[in-house]
């Protein structure tokens, strides 16, 4: 049973990553009076790119070649941690909102080692910013987690879904308005959305993300752009299953679970059209404004945290 | 969820308030001048669905005024004055504040604080809201602060206007039934007029120095 929803949680995040970034395209071209890409263009993008050969540097290392794969599993595994559809997400017991993080930061570890192994200039360069960020916003979504980890009483992500299920749970908590704002600037961080990069564009000089992955083509770069796509949407259930665990299955019968998958497509949906309406209002900021936005979602989930403790 | 009205009406404000809070946290950080107007915008607007719940489940058909004249003078009124006056006197977009945004944030950070542990002993008997005078008196604390940080006159009216709000959301969300509507009446006027005079000196200002800078008016003594 457990391995069958292991199975199915893979491919729901396989599926629905790629498709809720052509969303995010498509919506934002919209919005700017563009016909924009279709929605299903970024699965094209990946298939386009798995059937490329590859081009390597000569002086890039192991890490190089490893890296694709770490990001990869990394990511897909925090996904298995986090609850999509059911309350129980396959791989709870394995560890909580820590583990979690630190899968995230595992992979980018990896990421930013990667940006400076082949010893391109753009590369290094995207790698010092992403840890620079990272810095700040790590803290800052670690905070925000725990603030609603506080209140369910468990760092566990099941756990705290499942004390959102109680009847003492407070769904319009003010402390967690001020956590939901901090993990939202972090969602826009970590997903390299327009305050912070724009996912728009190669070879500029204020790239963050592709800065990194210049290098890479072909299976690789396929698997870098498929697991930045899960990753993006994992923070997003984060934010939607988290802060409104509204319909979301608590038994495994089929009914519930259609319910579930509903509501969550839904909610996505909803948050995605509100990352496309900051992407499309907001000019992309100065590098060196981005840990001022940063700093604010610390200061925000700080007081978040601290606000659980007056509230009481 | 089966909740008691009451019970509801305090949780939809309690949320409002600390969205009022972290509008106001992020105008803070925020540099740019017509993205502040519209974030006040929005904070307006949360005050005045506050005063529209409180008037709603209270029965108080004086606060349907209240939230009403926010709504038309706070919502669009004042934001399209203050536009107006930003595209007139093509003034540059950024806000230069005299500190950094992240030193200024973790300030804001202590006032909020400040004004939580200040309202403390007043929460328990608050009906409504359990947080609503905490963040009154933060945006009290915050606007100073913006005041004092910011050296550009239309950047001082826009946190004379989040004071505002701290004084408008402590006197209808606290005392329940609000102030006298005669009270708040005048209050809203002299704060419109306020802001009409003020665009006019900022004007003169700009005028006669080519900034807007008020600390360069210490020049003007003889």
């Amino acid at each position: 049973m457990n391995a069958f929803a292991i199975l199915l949680q893979t491919l729901l995040l396989l599926a629905l990553a790629p498709f809720i970034s052509g969303c995010i395209r498509n919506w934002k071209a919209k919005l700017q009076n563009r016909g924009g890409p279709r929605i299903w263009q970024p699965f094209l993008d990946l298939v386009k790119f798995l059937r490329k050969d590859m081009v390597i540097s000569e002086h890039a290392s192991w890490i190089f070649r490893a890296m694709p794969y770490v990001l990869f599993t990394s990511t897909l595994l925090a996904g298995l941690m986090m609850p999509l559809v059911n309350v129980s997400a396959p791989l709870s017991l394995f560890g909580g909102a820590l583990a979690f993080v630190g899968l995230l930061a595992l992979g980018r570890f990896f990421l930013a080692l990667s940006g400076l192994d082949p010893a391109s200039a753009f590369g290094g360069m995207g790698s010092s910013r992403e840890m620079t960020i990272a810095a700040v916003a790590e803290p800052a979504l670690m905070l925000a987690i725990f603030t609603v980890a506080i209140t369910a009483g468990s760092t566990n992500l099941s756990q705290m879904l499942l004390a959102a299920q109680g009847p003492t749970w407070r769904l319009l908590n003010p402390a967690h308005v001020l956590a939901f704002a901090a993990l939202f600037i972090v969602l826009l961080a970590e997903t390299g959305r327009i305050p912070v990069d724009n996912p728009a564009t190669h070879l500029e000089l204020t790239m963050i993300h592709e800065a990194m992955i210049l290098e890479y083509s072909g299976r690789y770069l396929a698997l870098i752009e498929w697991g930045a796509a899960v990753k993006q949407l994992v923070l997003m259930a984060l934010l939607v299953n988290i802060f409104f665990p509204v319909g979301i299955a608590t038994d495994v019968s089929p009914a519930a679970i259609g319910l579930g998958l509903l509501w969550f497509v839904v909610k996505l949906l909803a948050l995605a059209g509100a990352v496309v309406l900051v992407e499309t209002t907001n000019a992309k900021l100065r590098l060196f404004r981005v840990p001022d936005l940063l700093s604010a979602a610390f200061v925000l989930a700080t007081l978040a945290l601290l606000s659980t403790f007056l509230f009481q | 969820m089966n909740l008691p009205q009451s019970e509801l009406a305090s949780q939809l404000i309690t949320l409002l308030a600390a969205g009022m809070l972290v509008i106001q946290l992020l105008m803070v950080v925020q540099r740019m001048l017509l993205t502040n107007i519209r974030l006040f915008a929005l904070q307006s607007l949360m005050l005045a669905a506050i005063a529209a719940i409180i008037a709603f489940f209270h029965n108080a058909t004086h606060i349907y005024w209240v939230a009403g004249l926010t709504l038309i003078g706070k919502v669009f009124f004042l934001p399209w004055l203050l536009n107006r006056q930003v595209q007139r006197i093509q003034i540059e977009q950024e806000i230069a504040p005299l500190l950094n945004a992240s030193a200024s944030m973790l300030l804001c950070g202590g006032f909020t604080l400040l004004g939580y542990i200040v309202a403390r002993p007043f929460t328990s008997l608050a009906r409504l809201g359990n947080n609503t005078l905490g963040v009154a008196i933060t945006l009290l604390l915050t606007g100073f602060f913006l005041m004092i940080n910011r050296p550009k006159a239309i950047t001082q009216v826009l946190a004379l206007l989040t004071v505002e709000n701290g004084v408008m959301l402590a006197a209808v969300a606290l005392t329940t039934y609000g102030m006298p509507l005669v009270v708040e009446l005048g209050i809203f006027f002299d704060l419109m007029v306020a802001v009409m005079v003020l665009g006019l000196l900022v004007y003169r200002i700009r005028e006669t120095f080519a900034s807007m800078d008020t600390s360069k008016l210490n020049q003007l003594k003889g």
